[in-house]
């Protein structure tokens, strides 16, 4: 395994009595997919916050890519693309002012619309965020992220609220950007998408990480217990008859 | 240090653009320092030639008493009210502020005396509350009966007054208003905008949104306060406009040393506003502070009633308020064609603030 590119160990946080993240430690290595899975509350988002710097971390380190993120934040935000979970964008401003906007506070130039294509909104690079439905919404929330080409992404529940075409779509995306060697965090509510997308899975609870491992023995490591399915394993799932009957094709 | 100022002209463009594209915010910025504009310059435009709203109430039928009358009406220092016949409808008037003063002609006014000349004695009514303004109508109507008098006898009066202005520059009221006028929107602008608009981005997320990026917020402050300078300067040039050619306002002046001025003044008062909004975690949390932090401004910084007026250890107060060197220096600007040199002290102040306000405003602002 190569260096990893994330390192955190024994990573803490509590406001007041109430500890969110009890000592958590992981690494990371470039070019992985690594999912974040847990009930609300267990402290997925505010791990992420701490290695993105938006939170002071109260005990243990947090290396991204060598650099230590409680003494040099700013280090951190330029080599980190960040999609949050509610973001929104300053109204009357089409996308692709936003992207050079963007580009801009990391001091680079960019073509706007080679990004947009990425993302598949090369059309409606002159529309405002505020008029695009959600699906578009985090795509171009996920291309905002993309505008220094961080080694680092990380997608905050980036599926949640969904149509199952725009999460399909997004998937795709989030493969084509690990196919283009950024590794990926993502936090998600959807086990089949942590099955599909992620080579490692972290299950939190209660502010610790209960299990980490690849998906796949993950569930080997449940079967080994002696776990029987509740029903009779179908060859297809509810999701697979709706994407047949009702296309792959983007409704958005 | 490159990259410092290239985020702050891309984030800069941004924030105009998306301003421009806000009827709204233009509605505010621009029409609602204009519809001042008309309120004030309406108001004491006119206050020049002073005259007083009177009833005049003819109880007399002699033809001498008629004569009289329209005589009064003739006078431009007198505005007849009329319609208003009984003395208790005119009092009723008087009391609501509508009258300033009555005339009443008595019914044997302007009947033949002893000395075959009309007689009689004009009665004016004053509020107890101005005292000053019965007294003025009195010897108005007294120098009127004066002249009807030498006419009646035929006698010139020997001692005569004549009054003329000594002001050679004809400055109106309205060009002293005015520079008020301008302290006053520049403060609109650079308080109120940012505080309404600061704390709803930060509940809609779109400021949060950039705390991920490697932005300063010193960056992002100076990138909103050029943003709104630029409509700032679009808002003063429509006033100037108005002003100039609706109320004849007289430029004394350079217009390059108003212009520096005025942008020197709205980027002081626009650091209070990104101060305050870019501390407050939302909209109910700002408009407290920002109305404590304006409101001494608005009133004491002599932008709607001259310093001088106020008890004198109140001006030694107000003296240091942010706005009065803003309204004072564009004063001896506007209307005395001062320049840099003469406004040593308010620009020495001005840098104070200026420094005091930006040092605050970069340590309090929060991104969410």
């Amino acid at each position: 395994m190569a260096d990893p590119i994330l390192t955190v160990k024994n990573a803490k946080k509590h406001y007041g009595e109430f500890v969110a993240v009890d000592g958590v430690s992981f690494e990371v290595a470039p070019g992985e997919v690594l999912g974040i899975l847990g009930p609300n509350g267990a402290g997925k988002t505010t791990t992420l916050e701490m290695i993105e710097g938006l939170r002071e971390i109260d005990g243990g380190t947090i290396m991204v890519d060598g650099i230590n993120v409680a003494k040099d934040p700013f280090g951190v935000k330029r080599i980190i693309g960040v999609q949050l979970q509610s973001s929104a964008f300053f109204e009357n401003c089409t996308l692709a002012e936003l992207l050079v906007a963007f580009a801009a506070m990391y001091g680079s130039h960019i073509d706007s619309i080679a990004l947009l294509k990425r993302v598949d909104l090369a059309d409606k690079a002159k529309s405002y965020p505020e008029h695009l439905s959600g699906g578009q919404r985090q795509r171009f929330s996920i291309a905002v992220a993309l505008v220094h080409q961080p080694k680092l992404l990380f997608l905050d529940e980036p599926t949640t609220g969904l149509d199952p075409q725009a999460r399909h779509h997004l998937w795709d995306l989030v493969r084509q950007i690990q196919k283009e060697g950024v590794t990926v965090i993502l936090t998600t509510h959807y086990m089949e998408e942590a099955q599909v997308l992620c080579d490692q899975v972290a299950i939190m609870d209660a502010g610790k990480i209960i299990a980490f491992d690849t998906p796949t023995k993950l569930v080997e490591a449940l079967l080994k217990r002696g776990f029987k399915p509740h029903t009779k394993v179908q060859e297809a799932s509810l999701e697979d008859v709706f994407i047949d009957l009702t296309g792959k094709g983007l409704r958005d | 240090m490159r990259d410092y100022f290239f985020a702050i002209s891309r984030l800069t463009v941004l924030l105009t653009r998306r301003y421009f594209r806000n009827r709204t915010a233009i509605f505010f910025s621009i029409f609602f320092p204009l519809i001042f504009l008309f309120i004030f310059g309406g108001l004491f435009g006119k206050s020049n030639n002073t005259s007083f709203k009177v009833a005049v109430i003819n109880d007399s039928k002699t033809t001498f008493s008629q004569q009289f009358v329209s005589m009064i009406g003739k006078s431009s220092i007198f505005k007849v009210q009329s319609g208003v016949t009984n003395l208790d409808d005119a009092k009723e008037k008087m009391n609501q502020s509508q009258l300033d003063s009555i005339i009443q002609l008595p019914p044997t006014f302007g009947e033949p005396g002893a000395n075959h000349l009309p007689n009689g004695q004009v009665d004016v009514y004053y509020s107890e509350s101005s005292p000053q303004t019965g007294q003025a109508v009195a010897s108005i109507l007294q120098s009127i009966l004066g002249g009807v008098n030498a006419k009646l006898t035929h006698i010139s009066p020997p001692l005569t007054v004549a009054s003329q202005s000594t002001d050679q520059n004809g400055l109106t009221s309205f060009d002293y208003i005015f520079s008020g006028l301008l302290g006053f929107s520049i403060l609109g602008l650079g308080i109120f905008g940012p505080v309404n608009t600061l704390p709803a981005e930060k509940n809609t997320g779109a400021l949060t949104r950039l705390r991920v990026t490697p932005l300063h917020p010193s960056q992002f402050i100076i990138s909103y306060m050029l943003s709104s300078l630029l409509t700032g300067i679009l808002s003063i040039t429509c006033m100037f406009l108005v002003a100039t050619y609706l109320f004849h306002f007289h430029m004394e002046g350079n217009y390059l040393v108003f212009i520096l001025y005025a942008l020197f003044g709205a980027v002081t008062i626009f650091g209070i506003g990104v101060g305050v909004g870019g501390w407050a975690k939302n909209v109910r949390a700002a408009a407290p502070l920002s109305n404590i932090v304006s409101f001494p401004m608005m009133f004491l910084s002599g932008t709607f009633f001259p310093r001088y007026l106020m008890p004198e250890w109140l001006q030694h107060i107000s003296a240091f308020l942010p706005l009065t060197p803003i309204v004072d220096g564009l004063r001896m600007i506007l209307t005395e064609g001062k320049t840099f040199t003469d406004l040593g002290p308010q620009l020495a102040l001005l840098a104070v603030w200026t420094i005091i306000i930006y040092a605050a405003a970069f340590r309090v602002f929060s991104w969410d």
